[in-house]
């Protein structure tokens, strides 16, 4: 095994650096150069001198902080070389925009997939399968526990949730950038008979993703001053940020949902204190990460992001691939 | 198509938090169904005797075996589930095709009355190839159900009283009936169902059943307000209420938990059966130290539950003693309407003439719960204050003109506990929760100084709030010394308040001692663990007691 410091990609205290390109990869701390996977908040920090993504992560990291930055954009599959390092940004079907990078040096092939996954999403380009050497994946959903069920039976299940309480109002917490487009399309294609309302930074959202070309549902901007009973029997969508915030008691007789990957889980269904939890995911499951560590090609694979104790050691345990950690010293 | 509804209610039932509703849901399903499914739908929701098909353990190794996948991976999987048949449930959506499939209804008769039980007769290898076709024949969304069944972990959020309610109206009967009906053995069939929402009432059908058990509330500030004189005070015995019955010269004893121990308290059954009159007593049993007159440990109390037919030697050496409280009926005759002052009367005339009447061996074992005369509340006060001199753990205040009604109702009986005694302990392990709390370190162990050591004391899990446990969920994992298993021992730094109910001499401690109850009641951030306190501290505390 090669020691840390000869890899193409490293581990530091800001995030995934590259050291030849001068590059961190989604840094969390301000740095020189920041190669930004998605417009996720969490994936992206203010004060870096340069930004790079794809022109939709831009679109959305600019709607979304309202202003300008220094952010130079490329078309998927477009390659750029930085330091003599082949660069290029690929779909990782996560959300609008978001994206794989993968680096080439000589001829050796590193690929950062971001946050993926392999699931049907009218709302993005669908995941592209790149051959690499080298493969960092995420494993948010790194158990085997995690399977998800088809979107259009998620879906299905919010229309019933909603359609079966007339006499309520039904608010749907779910992640305002990505998530929120994706249920509101998949909603769409069911028999959904009420009206919609979101919150203002998912309205803002829809209308940057219709900018950017993307088909989504009309919706009502959800006013504060809104007359209770005229809401009764619509859906109102919410960031999980404004759960049992205080504005949340003017809707008197309501029930609540959060649409999240970890609610397939009963038991933090039940601690999320939600009334329902519907099991929708914009990461890869468990088969998911194992098929794309085996259409990658990769001979050696590192995870990031998410618990891959267990990755870690059933890939050992299979012996087909050489799973690797970083050594990260603070 | 009977499992597939009970799936669909328990699915319905889990994510409902409004009473009414459920109250809905089920009568929607009792009034659909059959009354055989129904039967066992009671069966399961109340919980009594779920029966332990395969344990926890089994299902997983089974899994593992059958599909080939290594038994570590599920247990990583049980770390973030809390719960082998959901765990299991979950992964067999991995390893089971649709398309392969052919998906049947079963009915919960059919499985719980034969294909369930058939499996523990069944040699390995068979019972592999059985759980393989339940768990490929059942469309998947009752797998969950199934698995919980399987291994006796069915619970959803519906109380006896839920139940209750929901067959009174969907019959239109009066609650306290069906609740008498409900009380005791409930053995599934169509025939129990239908006797459960006979309109009529047939007087004997009640004959080996206990009553619904009057609960005490937590005492309220605003009763003092009254004058001592309408109330009626005891002492608060921490033993096993009971329901002593003699029906047709019959005799059984019923725990509040609803079960029947007749078989652990030979000696009970043996002495009451000479009394010459029929009568439901409601009381409490003990285990007894003759010799200082004071109660022995809880624990002791256990032993003698779960020995059923106790060798002479363990009734010599843990002799119990019935302490009675309240008489619901007599000769055939409920008293439950009368005031208490008019029951605590027939109470003491009764068993004056038993007493008087049997041979002197009755007033070993049955005894009557003295009454206590406060004058005025400070002396109440004092009462509780002392009540662990004489091993108890409180008072029981009673309205002198309650009647005898089922559950906690408001205003009738209240427990007035002793405060708990407490230790300021340090946290030095951690395991991961089950159930509910998965995913989190939230069963802790605290342990006490002794010659510059930490000594563990006590283990507790509840006490903390939900963000104080991600909170300290968080610490843990950033300060774990080392793990043995699902246990990790964590840098010993922080302090927390350990409240309990008793403190007792033990052997099986490395401390040496037991305390009952444990509970976190502070989680002290401002003390450093050189604060905390030492064995010998608890000591004290068990001398002072």
């Amino acid at each position: 095994m090669r020691e840390d410091s000869s890899y193409l990609i490293k581990y530091t205290s800001s995030g995934l650096y590259c050291e030849l390109a001068d590059a961190w990869i989604d840094p969390i701390k301000p740095v020189k150069r920041a190669l930004i996977t998605h417009a996720h908040m969490d994936h992206f920090t203010f004060g870096c001198d340069e930004y790079i993504s794809t022109y939709e992560t831009a679109s959305i990291i600019k709607e979304r902080i309202g202003k300008e930055i220094n952010i130079k954009t490329y078309d998927y599959e477009k390659e750029f070389k930085i330091n003599g390092i082949k660069i290029s940004f690929h779909p990782s079907g996560h959300i609008l925009g978001s994206s794989q990078i993968k680096f080439n040096l000589a001829e050796e092939i590193w690929l950062i997939t971001g946050d993926f996954k392999r699931q049907k999403d009218e709302t993005c380009k669908e995941y592209e399968i790149v051959k690499t050497d080298y493969l960092i994946s995420e494993s948010t959903f790194g158990l085997p526990i995690f399977k998800w069920d088809e979107p259009q039976k998620t879906a299905t299940d919010i229309t019933k949730w909603v359609n079966s309480s007339q006499d309520k109002i039904s608010i749907l917490f779910c992640y305002s950038l990505g998530k929120a487009q994706r249920i509101l399309n998949e909603i769409s294609k069911t028999n959904f008979i009420n009206n919609i309302y979101t919150h203002s930074s998912i309205y803002r959202m829809n209308n940057c993703y219709k900018k950017l070309g993307i088909d989504i549902i009309e919706t009502k901007k959800l006013e504060q001053t809104k007359n209770n009973s005229d809401l009764k029997g619509s859906l109102i969508i919410l960031p999980p940020s404004l759960n049992k915030n205080s504005s949340l008691k003017n809707f008197k007789d309501s029930q609540t949902g959060f649409a999240s990957g970890w609610m397939s889980i009963r038991a933090l269904r039940k601690r999320s204190g939600y009334d329902k939890g519907f099991s929708i995911s914009d990461h890869a499951d468990w088969i998911a990460i194992l098929k794309t560590i085996k259409e990658s090609k990769a001979k050696n694979v590192f995870f990031h992001h998410g618990d891959s104790e267990a990755l870690n050691k059933y890939l050992k345990e299979k012996n087909s691939i050489n799973v690797l950690e970083f050594e990260f010293k603070k | 198509m009977s499992l597939k509804k009970f799936s669909e209610l328990f699915i319905n039932l889990d994510s409902c938090n409004s009473t009414n509703k459920k109250i809905g849901i089920l009568q929607n399903y009792f009034s659909s169904n059959e009354a055989l499914e129904n039967s066992w739908t009671i069966y399961l929701l109340t919980g009594k005797n779920n029966k332990r098909f395969i344990s926890g353990r089994s299902l997983k190794t089974l899994f593992s075996e059958i599909y080939k996948y290594p038994l570590w991976l599920i247990d990583s999987c049980y770390l973030k589930v809390g719960d082998s048949a959901e765990v299991i449930s979950l992964l067999l959506r991995n390893v089971i095709t649709e398309k392969n499939t052919k998906y049947k209804d079963g009915s919960l008769h059919e499985l719980l009355n034969k294909s369930f039980p058939e499996l523990s007769i069944l040699k390995e290898d068979d019972k592999k190839l059985r759980v393989k076709e339940i768990w490929e024949t059942i469309p998947k969304e009752n797998l969950l159900v199934i698995n919980k069944i399987l291994t006796g972990t069915f619970r959803v959020g519906v109380s006896i009283g839920l139940i209750t309610k929901s067959i009174a109206k969907l019959i239109n009967i009066d609650e306290a009936i069906i609740s008498h009906r409900l009380m005791g053995d409930f053995i599934p069939s169509e025939e129990s169902y239908k006797l459960l929402i006979d309109k009529k009432i047939n007087p004997s059908e009640l004959n080996y059943k206990p009553y619904p058990f009057l609960l005490a509330n937590t005492f309220e500030k605003k009763i003092i307000d009254k004058s001592t004189n309408d109330f009626q005070f005891e002492w608060k015995w921490d033993g096993i209420r009971i329901q002593l019955i003699k029906r047709s010269g019959k005799v059984s004893i019923w725990t509040r938990g609803q079960d029947l121990v007749n078989k652990s308290f030979p000696e009970l059954v043996e002495k009451i059966s000479s009394i010459k009159d029929d009568f439901v007593i409601d009381g409490e049993l003990l285990v007894w130290d003759f010799k200082q007159s004071l109660p022995l440990n809880f624990s002791l109390l256990q032993k003698r539950i779960n020995r059923k037919a106790p060798s002479r030697s363990i009734q010599k050496n843990l002799p119990i003693i019935f302490i009675a409280y309240d008489i619901l009926e007599i000769n055939g005759e409920d008293q439950r309407d009368s005031n208490l002052e008019i029951r605590r009367n027939s109470l003491e005339k009764h068993l004056y003439n038993w007493l008087n009447e049997s041979k002197e061996e009755l007033s070993n074992i049955f005894r009557i719960s003295d009454l206590i005369y406060p004058k005025n509340w400070e002396e109440v006060e004092t009462f509780k204050n002392n009540s662990r001199d004489n091993g108890t753990e409180g008072l029981v205040i009673k309205n002198k003109k309650s009647i005898y009604t089922p559950g906690r109702k408001k205003g009738l009986w209240w427990k007035y506990k002793v405060d708990p005694m407490q230790l300021d302990a340090v946290l030095i392990y951690a395991k991961g929760g089950s159930g509910i709390r998965a995913g989190l370190y939230t069963d802790y162990s605290f342990a006490l100084w002794k010659d510059g050591e930490l000594i563990k004391f006590a283990s507790a899990y509840s006490g903390l709030n939900n963000t104080e446990i991600k909170e300290l969920d968080r610490w843990i994992r950033q300060n774990t010394i080392d793990r043995f298993g699902p246990v990790r021992s964590v840098r010993p730094e922080m302090v927390f308040e350990i409240s309990f109910e008793n403190i007792q001499i033990s052997k099986r401690h490395k401390s040496g001692i037991a305390v009952r109850f444990p509970r976190i009641t502070k989680w002290r951030k401002d003390k450093l663990i050189k604060d905390a306190d030492t064995l010998e501290n608890a000591e004290k505390l068990m001398l002072n007691k």
